[in-house]
């Protein structure tokens, strides 16, 4: 007798939970959004959503960290209703899902930080960093190295390149760096998310860019890429920052100036669709690593209300949102006004 | 017959296990099947891995279409994953036959008269049986957590040549600390179990205490310590977060040295995955989904050696009833 009524117990339980579980999104009031993807985006999400949650009662949103890779197959799948991702969706990509849309929320950039005590600002350009990467040149001492840094005397010591083991927009846009100012780069690696590195026998890879860290913190003589929103553990970990090679031919740090020069010189040049590298652009202050960052929107969605609160929460992001008070805690950018008449134009085609 | 509701709902309960488990095989080799016929057999001693350039146009290959410049390899991550295992065992079961032998037989035992005295103290020996059980439930984030900030930089200062200590060693070592005290537990069940009679007749007879232990409770026990080794070998095989942290994420390379950067498999379908979802072919994920079948086929390998062994350890136990 016993354990039928136990039975029927936990099945009555189950069933109340059950019904409560279903009832609670019919009572809501509002809508609910899911946002997923970029690891580098979530930060500045959280800020976001938590100002337009109280201003905006009526509709809640969720954010996530995952991945761009997560961001941008979710959102295609109608998983959730924005993707978050470092990069833009490639060709072949677009072709085959005509609905998406790359929205630009925000402009990041990236650091080439590298653990040589004493020297601050050294000059590297794209094919110094190619050969580095290619295990080509492997010592502090390379010729290359030192044309680029007349009057710096450079360390006898192997290099230790130390790149993202993780796929990651930050990959994608050095990568994109080193294969628009290197012609063998560009024939061998492209550029991408994860790139088949060439076997470096001291080389590291690091996981996310607080292993970037800790890796470049603990070897000494090595170099790495960090994303601009790791720029205060940098510092902290007293670790330099190159100065790198524009298209213009000068060297540049990545400051607020020469990261606007970047996008300014791209902002006439951005399609109606947004999607466009702005890596090793035009202009003679622009710092050759500076990349949008983008929601990955369906065109169709589900319903009117649902297609509503995205168009509404977006148009907030790139205007109301786009401002300092928000962008300054990640080192992010705010868009230029031009590209953010393209993205209330690309926003106003979510139906 | 009788329509017994209970045994009925018992049944189709138990019977869900071994569906879900064929579920995820015909899943795995149906979901590869495509990266199965394009690869070949030379995928598995192919080094070089390399997704292809995601941004490119899709080209077709013998039917299939891939990324431009795809290829994929995976004797790299199979070397690094048997690497990295097999030295952690051979870190792991000198410390864990010796912790399980001073549990079992070291661990001071309180006289009558002292045990009254001291009776607010915890049984000293479960109170430590119990801490070697304890580090193997902690999460394996944690372990690579600790190897990032301890292990790592201190195999650099120290020990590597070159000054990096991620890589084959550092991956080894946080996998020996997981696995140890799933051996250690292990072994120390099985020494509890030997007869009382074979350990006293060993001493009677005249052996010193290192004797009676690796003469006459050892061999006992020496299939259990083969099963339990199987079992931590096949926790060691499939870890992912830990070694990721520490491994150096060798690609494209075999591992030469202790200090080699290395990848295995588990960790390596972690980190491709995200990449791996932007390919517009899906030909990446197929791929990453052959390499899980890889992965499952070597550690399905080892669980039933596990099992084969273990069921030669009852054999053992059975002979001395």
């Amino acid at each position: 007798m016993k354990l039928p009524t136990l039975l029927r117990t936990g099945a009555a339980a189950l069933a109340l939970a059950t019904a409560a579980g279903l009832a609670t999104p019919a009572h809501a009031a509002g809508i609910s959004l899911v946002e997923t993807g970029s690891s580098l985006l979530y930060p500045l999400f959280n800020l976001w959503v938590a100002s337009y949650s109280t201003a905006h009662p009526d509709v809640s949103i969720t954010t996530t960290s995952t991945g761009s890779g997560a961001g941008i197959s979710q959102s295609i799948q109608g998983l959730v209703q924005i993707g978050a991702s470092d990069a833009y969706l490639s060709d072949a990509m677009v072709k085959a899902h005509p609905e998406m849309l790359n929205i630009p929320l925000g402009i990041s950039s990236q650091a080439i930080n590298y653990n040589l005590p004493g020297i601050t600002h050294l000059h590297l350009t794209g094919p110094i960093l190619a050969g580095i990467y290619e295990g080509k040149i492997t010592n502090w001492n390379d010729p290359a190295i030192a044309a680029a840094n007349p009057g710096v005397t450079l360390p006898n010591h192997v290099i230790i390149p130390i790149h993202r083991i993780d796929g990651s927009g930050d990959t994608f846009i050095f990568s994109q760096y080193l294969a628009f100012s290197d012609a063998g780069w560009s024939s061998t690696e492209h550029y991408g998310t994860s790139i088949s590195w060439p076997a470096v026998a001291g080389g590291i890879g690091a996981n996310g860019n607080p292993g970037m860290v800790t890796a470049l913190k603990n070897n000494p003589y090595g170099i790495a890429y960090i994303g601009i929103s790791f720029a205060d553990q940098v510092k902290a970990a007293k670790l330099g920052q190159a100065e790198l090679l524009n298209k213009a031919g000068n060297y540049v740090l990545p400051t607020p100036e020469t990261i606007s020069a970047a996008a300014a010189s791209v902002a006439s040049t951005t399609p109606a669709d947004e999607r466009i590298s702005m890596v090793f652009a035009p202009g003679a202050n622009a710092y050759p690593i500076v990349n949008y960052e983008y929601a990955i929107v369906k065109t169709s969605q589900p319903d009117a209300a649902t297609a509503k609160a995205i168009r509404k929460f977006l148009s907030w992001c790139v205007q109301g949102g786009n401002v300092p008070a928000y962008l300054d805690k990640v080192h992010f950018m705010a868009l230029p006004a031009a590209v953010k008449t393209l993205s209330v134009t690309q926003i106003d085609k979510i139906k | 017959m009788t329509l017994r509701p209970f045994r009925l709902l018992v049944l189709c309960i138990s019977l869900m296990i071994p569906a879900a488990l064929c579920a995820v095989v015909l899943f795995l080799a149906g979901y590869a099947g495509q990266a199965i016929s394009f690869n070949g057999l030379h995928f598995l001693w192919d080094v070089n891995w390399n997704l292809g350039d995601l941004y490119g146009d899709p080209v077709t290959v013998n039917g299939i279409t891939i990324p431009p410049g795809a290829e994929y390899g995976v004797l790299a991550f199979i070397a690094g994953t048997l690497a990295s295992s097999g030295l952690a065992i051979f870190i792991a079961v000198p410390l864990s036959v010796g912790a399980a032998i001073f549990l079992a037989e070291a661990v001071p035992v309180l006289e009558n008269h002292a045990r009254d005295r001291l009776s607010w103290l915890p049984p000293i020996r479960p109170a430590l049986a119990m801490l070697v059980e304890l580090v193997a439930v902690v999460p394996s984030v944690v372990f690579g957590l600790w190897g990032i900030a301890v292990l790592v930089p201190f195999l650099g200062h120290y020990i590597s040549p070159t000054g990096n200590g991620y890589g084959l060693l550092a991956a080894a070592i946080v996998l020996a600390l997981m696995i140890t005290p799933i051996i250690a537990s292990t072994l120390y069940d099985a020494l509890l179990q030997v007869p009382k009679e074979n350990r006293e007749s060993a001493f009677a007879l005249g052996s010193t205490h290192f004797e009676v232990v690796t003469k006459a409770m050892m061999p006992m026990v020496r299939s259990t310590l083969a099963g339990g080794i199987v079992l931590a070998l096949g926790r060691a095989l499939g870890e992912t977060m830990a070694v990721l942290m520490v491994s150096g994420g060798g690609l494209n390379m075999l591992p030469t040295s202790l200090f080699s950067p290395i990848s295995t498999i588990a960790s390596f379908i972690v980190s491709q995955l995200d990449s791996a979802e932007s390919d517009p072919t899906s030909m990446s994920v197929k791929a990453l989904a052959e390499i899980a079948f890889v992965l499952f086929i070597i550690t399905l390998a080892v669980n039933v050696a596990a099992k084969l062994l273990s069921s030669g350890a009852l054999n053992v136990r059975s002979r001395k009833a």
